[in-house]
C-alpha cells in the first residue's frame, strides 16, 4: 500500500486555514457500481476529490477453480476456462489447452491450429469492443456502447455456427477442437464480417469515440504508468503496449502458429498526451481489431484439409509426470498456467497466472493522487474482467 | 543465455544456497534455499546479463503426497460423504510446501524457474515483493489458499476469501468447514457425485398390482 511520501497537493496535507484541517475521507467504490466492471470493490480514502489511497478488495467471485481443478479430468476444466475471462472465452481455452499440450507433447492437427487461431482471434475482438464501449461509456459516451454490441452480436452469432454456445464455448480439448467448420458458409461469412469490420466498422468507432474532443480531454495524459511501472508491476498486454513495451506473446514466445502469420504489434505512441496514458491504451486496442483481422484472414486463406482432433475425444487424457509454465496472449494480456502433473487424468495443481489480477495491481500505485473521476478512466482503461481475477 | 549458463552465474553468486540444477525436464529448474531466494532474486534481476525485469508468475505448491513414479492420483479431494457428514482423514500430510518463481527479461529474451522448498512445519519463505512489486498479490494470493507465510511482507492479508475463513483451501488436507459465520456450507463439493446412483423410486401407486 503505497499511502506515499507523494505530495497530493490535496489539502489534508497542507493547512490553508490555520486551525482548520480537513479529514480523509473513506469511500467505497463497488462492488455494485456501473464503472467498476463487475464486482470489484475499491476501498479509496480521498481528500476531498483527491485520491489518497486505493486497495482493491477482490474475491466477490471467487469459486476457488484451481482446487477444482485437482478433482476433475483435464478435459472436463476446459468448461471453467471458459468462465475466466467471460469476454474472450475462447483465447482461455487456448491457454489452457496448449498447457496440457506442452506437457503431453502431443502433435496438434494443422487445420484444428488454424481454427483455434482463427476463432481465439475472434474472441479477442468481441473482448476488445467490449473494452472500447465501456470505456466510452465510463466517460460518458453512451452511443458507442450500441454499435461496438452490435459487431459483437456478429461475433458471437459466428462462434455459435462453429462450437454451438453464444458466450461459453467449451471448444478446444487437448489435442484439437470439438467440432470442424460447419457447412454452412462458415468461412464466407468470417471474412465478409472481418471486411465490413476493417473498412467500415473501425472508421466509424474512430469517428465517434477516439478522436472525440470530449473523450481526448477524458483520457489523454489520465492515469499515465511509465514503462518501468508497467513492467515492475507485471502489467502484460494492451496495458503493457500501451506504455509502449512492444511485446506480445504472440510473436516474442510464439505459441501455436502464430509464427507464420504476418501482423503488427501496435504500441502507445503518446499521440495525445503522454505515453502510457489512457488514450494510448484505448488507441492499442483499436488498433488490435485490426491486427486481428489480419490473422483470421490470412488464417482462413491457407486453411488446410485434415481432421480437427488427434486424440479420442471422449476418453479422459492422461498427463505424464511434469511441470511446465505455458503463457499465451489472451485478450486482456499474458495469460499463463502452470501445470503439475502427477501422470494422472487430474493435474496435481493448476495455477493460473490471469492478466487482470496483475494489470490491477497497478491502480494501488498509479490511482493515487488522481481525481476520483479519473480513476474511474484508469480502471476503465485497464480492461479487467473479475472472473478472471478472482478466479 | 542457455538455462544452465543462467545457473552457473547465479550459483556463483549464491554459494551454498544454489542447492541443485534440474535439466532433462520440459521446464529446467534451480532449486534455491529459501534464506537465498531473495539476494537470488535481486542478483537476477540487477545483473545486466540477465536482467530478469519481469516476474511472470509466482505459484505456492502444497507437495504432499506427490508421487514422483507417476502412478496418478495421489490424494483425492476431502470432502464430505454423501450423508452429508465431513469426510475423515486418517492420513496426516507430511509433504513439504514449495514456492515457483517464472521470471522473463524483456531485454535478453529468456526465462528462468526458481524452485524453493520449505518443510511444512515452518512453511515461511521470505518475500520477493520488494524485488518486483507484482509479487505482492502473488504472495497474498498463496498465503491465502496455500498458507504460506511470506516473511517481512508488508501486507500479508487475504486475497480472494474472507478476512473469517479457516483454512487454506489448496492445502491438500483441507477440509471444507462445515458452516461459516452461521452459514452451513450445504452442498456435496464437486468432487463427490451429487446425484449418487439409487434405486429410482417407483412412481405413482407403489403397491404391486393385484394378480388376477
Amino acid at each position: 500500500m503505497s499511502t506515499g511520501e507523494l505530495k497530493k497537493g490535496g489539502w489534508a496535507d497542507q493547512d490553508h486555514v490555520p486551525g482548520i484541517k480537513s479529514e480523509l475521507l473513506e469511500l467505497n467504490m463497488g462492488p455494485q457500481h456501473p464503472a467498476t466492471h463487475g464486482v470489484l470493490r475499491l476501498l479509496l480514502k480521498t481528500d476531498g476529490e483527491i485520491v489518497y489511497q486505493v486497495t482493491p478488495v477482490l474475491g466477490y467471485l471467487h469459486r476457488c477453480a484451481e482446487k477444482i481443478a485437482e478433482g476433475v479430468n483435464y478435459k472436463q476444466w476446459v468448461v471453467y476456462t471458459d468462465r475466466f475471462d467471460y469476454l474472450a472465452p475462447m483465447c482461455c481455452n487456448h491457454a489452457y489447452v496448449t498447457a496440457v499440450e506442452k506437457l503431453m507433447e502431443v502433435e496438434v492437427p494443422r487445420r484444428a491450429e488454424h481454427l483455434r487461431v482463427v476463432t481465439a482471434e475472434l474472441s479477442r475482438i468481441a473482448s476488445h469492443l467490449i473494452a472500447l464501449a465501456t470505456f466510452g461509456l465510463d466517460m460518458g459516451a453512451w452511443t458507442p456502447l450500441l454499435y461496438c454490441f452490435r459487431e459483437r452480436e456478429e461475433i458471437l452469432n459466428l462462434l455459435e455456427r462453429i462450437s454451438g454456445g453464444r458466450m461459453l464455448y467449451n471448444y478446444m480439448v487437448p489435442g484439437g477442437v470439438r467440432y470442424d467448420v460447419p457447412n454452412d458458409g462458415w468461412v464466407e461469412s468470417v471474412l465478409e464480417f472481418i471486411t465490413m469490420l476493417e473498412n467500415k466498422k473501425i472508421k466509424d468507432y474512430n469517428d465517434l469515440l477516439t478522436y472525440n474532443k470530449i473523450f481526448i480531454e477524458r483520457t489523454a495524459d489520465v492515469g499515465v504508468i511509465d514503462e518501468a511501472t508497467a513492467k515492475a508491476y507485471g502489467c502484460t498486454g494492451p496495458v503493457l503496449r500501451g506504455s509502449g513495451v512492444k511485446f506480445d506473446c504472440r510473436r516474442d514466445d510464439s505459441y501455436s502458429i502464430y509464427d507464420k502469420f504476418d501482423f503488427e504489434i501496435p504500441v502507445g505512441m503518446g499521440e495525445q498526451g503522454t505515453v502510457g496514458d489512457c488514450w494510448d491504451r484505448y488507441i492499442v486496442r483499436v488498433r488490435e481489431i485490426e491486427q486481428s483481422c489480419r490473422i483470421i484472414r490470412q488464417a482462413l486463406e491457407s486453411l488446410p484439409d485434415g481432421s480437427v482432433q488427434a486424440i479420442d475425444l471422449i476418453k479422459p487424457v492422461k498427463v505424464p509426470v511434469g511441470a511446465a509454465y505455458s503463457r499465451t496472449e489472451s485478450a486482456k494480456g499474458e495469460l499463463g498456467h502452470y501445470i503439475i502433473s502427477d501422470g494422472g487424468q487430474t493435474a496435481f495443481r493448476n495455477k493460473v497466472r490471469s492478466p487482470s489480477f496483475c494489470n490491477l495491481q497497478v491502480v494501488e500505485k498509479v490511482g493515487v493522487g488522481q481525481m476520483v473521476s479519473d480513476l474511474v478512466a484508469l480502471v476503465g482503461s485497464l480492461d479487467i474482467v473479475l472472473g478472471e481475477i478472482d478466479r | 543465455m542457455e538455462q544452465k549458463a543462467i545457473y552457473d552465474l547465479l550459483a556463483g553468486h549464491l554459494g551454498e544456497h544454489a542447492i541443485a540444477w534440474h535439466e532433462g525436464e520440459i521446464e529446467p529448474w534451480a532449486e534455491i534455499a529459501p534464506e537465498g531466494i531473495n539476494p537470488a532474486c535481486v542478483f537476477l534481476r540487477d545483473d545486466q546479463r540477465l536482467d530478469f525485469n519481469q516476474l511472470m508468475c509466482l505459484s505456492g505448491i502444497d507437495w504432499d503426497g506427490f508421487d514422483e513414479a507417476g502412478k496418478g492420483k495421489s490424494l483425492g479431494i476431502l470432502g464430505y460423504t454423501d450423508e452429508g457428514a465431513p469426510e475423515a482423514s486418517d492420513r496426516v500430510a507430511e509433504g513439504d510446501f514449495g514456492v515457483v518463481y517464472h521470471l522473463y527479461s524483456h531485454g535478453q529474451r529468456h526465462k528462468f524457474t526458481l524452485r524453493v522448498r520449505v518443510a511444512r512445519s515452518v512453511a515461511a519463505v521470505p518475500t520477493v515483493s520488494e524485488v518486483w512489486p507484482t509479487a505482492a498479490w502473488h504472495e497474498r494470493e498463496a498465503w491465502d489458499l496455500v498458507g504460506i507465510t511470506f516473511t517481512g511482507h508488508a501486507d500479508l492479508r487475504r486475497m480472494l476469501l474472507e478476512e473469517s475463513w479457516e483454512g487454506h483451501p489448496l492445502r491438500k488436507d483441507y477440509v471444507m468447514p462445515a458452516s461459516w459465520e452461521g452459514v452451513p456450507m450445504d452442498g456435496r463439493p464437486y468432487a463427490v457425485n451429487p446425484f449418487p446412483a439409487t434405486e429410482p423410486e417407483p412412481k405413482g401407486d407403489s403397491t404391486p398390482p393385484a394378480e388376477a
